[in-house]
């Protein structure tokens, strides 16, 4: 059965979200085209070309930040519509288990989350890339910025665990939305309202402790490098450890979280 | 064979409001059961519960011998009292998303009944009327071979016209081995379709006898006596 939620779901949602990252090429090439004709004309006087420039750039960042936020927002609102609204009358009387409720909406959620980032990098690459130099430079730059932060060493290996611990995190990202929202339908009145104010407490609690971790993190440095002459900033270079333990440990919270309400705590009226 | 419905003490309450009180009930099958009240009696509330839609504050809930969950979901065909279909769907997608779901519903029979009322199913849900959507639903739900029928209030908003073809829906295309438990508060119409009648009033079940039992005890039509005991 989770196939076939999964395959509904994605039915549901594709068809705008394609769109949405279809406009994120559109722009690109327009705004890539503009810079091709800024480097032909050169610096001359043709003011033309760069007020056009100016507003196709503007519109390009405007129309990424748009499909950014569109698509988070269409995605809260399809969990909820589909969940806890009209639909969720239907989608809780399948013979379904609610866990691959859960999985199949997370997944496929998790997924557009997903390519919408991918897009908006290979965007930002395409439009500033020019040549393969400009490209170089721009790799050679970030190993640069982190190794100045103090990171001894990128091996492959910490660039791929970097990446999983990123995609869990946006796992988590997308479960605490849907934890927020069925934590919300705990009441029986303003549920929308309750969930954004268990987002908001759930955010502030979680920044506290980002916050602790960094001081203790800033502290137990400070002491390695008076020892051993170490960078301040060399706990970059597991990062990605911490990112990932907890990415995952939020994924676990706010999956049983969502999954309590609706197996145990269903309130649709 | 356990009755299809057993609810045993099923309370609801919301804050200080009770919704549903001690609620002891047993629904036999292949019986049509009118669930009969008026507005804010708990109709809807109790179909929820059995549905698994709600969870009730104390009591139990059995549909065959079992707590709501996958296996009651599997038998129970339900109508809510609200258009649950997604707008962009098309009624053929609708049809393919019931077959998928559910191995007990009948697609030649769906096909049948939407030809009859010519509905093209091509067309997008969205561009249907509001009848239209509720007639599709209603033959969603009357396509598949359930032990239960729950329908929620299913010919409240129609025109007399639709309501006839409703009744006529629904009595010609269930499981005769299983229930209906239609809940409204328009008894005339539905009186003659009746086996039994539940009186609903103020989250208590205040009756459930034969409707015929009722008509000759009383001396008088389901509908008068309703109007009798649950007079203003």
């Amino acid at each position: 059965m989770l196939g076939k939620l999964m395959k509904y779901e994605w039915k549901a949602t594709w068809k705008l979200l394609l769109s949405a990252n279809i406009l994120t090429v559109v722009m690109t090439v327009l705004a890539r085209c503009m810079v091709s004709l800024m480097d032909q004309v050169g610096h001359s006087d043709f003011r033309m070309v760069d007020f056009m420039a100016v507003m196709v750039l503007f519109t390009y960042v405007g129309s990424m930040f748009a499909v950014c936020i569109g698509t988070t927002i269409y995605l809260i609102h399809r969990f909820y519509t589909s969940t806890y609204g009209d639909q969720g009358y239907l989608l809780h009387t399948l013979p379904v288990d609610t866990h691959h409720i859960i999985i199949a909406k997370v997944l496929v959620s998790a997924a557009w989350v997903t390519i919408n980032i991918v897009f908006i990098y290979l965007s930002v690459i395409f439009l500033l890339a020019t040549s393969s130099e400009i490209l170089h430079s721009m790799m050679e730059g970030m190993v640069d910025v982190i190794e100045y932060l103090g990171a001894e060493k990128i091996s492959l290996f910490t660039v791929i665990m970097t990446m999983i611990a990123f995609i869990f995190s946006i796992f988590a990202r997308v479960l605490k939305v849907g934890a927020c929202i069925s934590l919300g339908q705990l009441s029986s009145n303003h549920k929308l309202m309750l969930s954004f104010a268990w987002y908001v407490g759930i955010y502030v609690v979680e920044q506290m402790f980002q916050g602790v971790y960094f001081a203790i993190m800033v502290y137990v440095q400070e002491k390695a490098a008076y020892r051993s002459y170490r960078s301040y900033g060399s706990y970059f270079d597991n990062q990605w450890e911490t990112t990932l333990l907890a990415a995952i440990l939020s994924c676990v919270a706010y999956y049983l979280l969502t999954w309590y309400v609706m197996d145990k705590k269903l309130n649709l009226d | 064979m356990a009755p299809v419905v057993q609810c045993m003490g099923l309370t609801k309450t919301y804050g200080r409001k009770i919704a549903l009180n001690q609620v002891n009930l047993n629904l036999e099958r292949g019986r049509i059961i009118g669930l009969l009240g008026p507005n804010g009696s708990g109709k809807t509330t109790l179909i929820k519960i059995m549905n698994g839609l709600l969870e009730p504050t104390a009591g139990e809930v059995l549909i065959n011998g079992q707590r709501p969950g996958v296996d009651t979901k599997l038998r129970i065909s339900y109508l809510p009292e609200r258009t649950y279909l997604q707008p962009g769907m098309k009624v053929l997608e609708l049809v393919r998303y019931f077959q998928d779901f559910y191995p007990d519903f009948r697609v030649d029979r769906a096909l049948d009944m939407l030809a009859r009322l010519q509905i093209p199913p091509q067309e997008r849900l969205k561009n249907l009327s509001k009848g239209t959507k509720e007639k599709v639903q209603l033959i969603m739900v009357m396509s598949r071979d359930a032990d239960l029928y729950i329908l929620d209030e299913p010919i409240a908003g129609v025109d007399p016209a639709a309501r006839d073809y409703i009744l006529h829906t629904i009595v010609n295309n269930y499981n005769r081995c299983g229930s209906i438990l239609l809940s409204t508060h328009l008894i005339s119409d539905v009186e003659n379709i009746l086996d039994e009648v539940v009186f609903i009033k103020y989250g208590s079940i205040v009756l459930h006898a034969g409707a015929e039992q009722i008509r000759q005890n009383e001396r008088k039509s389901v509908d008068r006596f309703f109007r009798e005991v649950f007079a203003c």
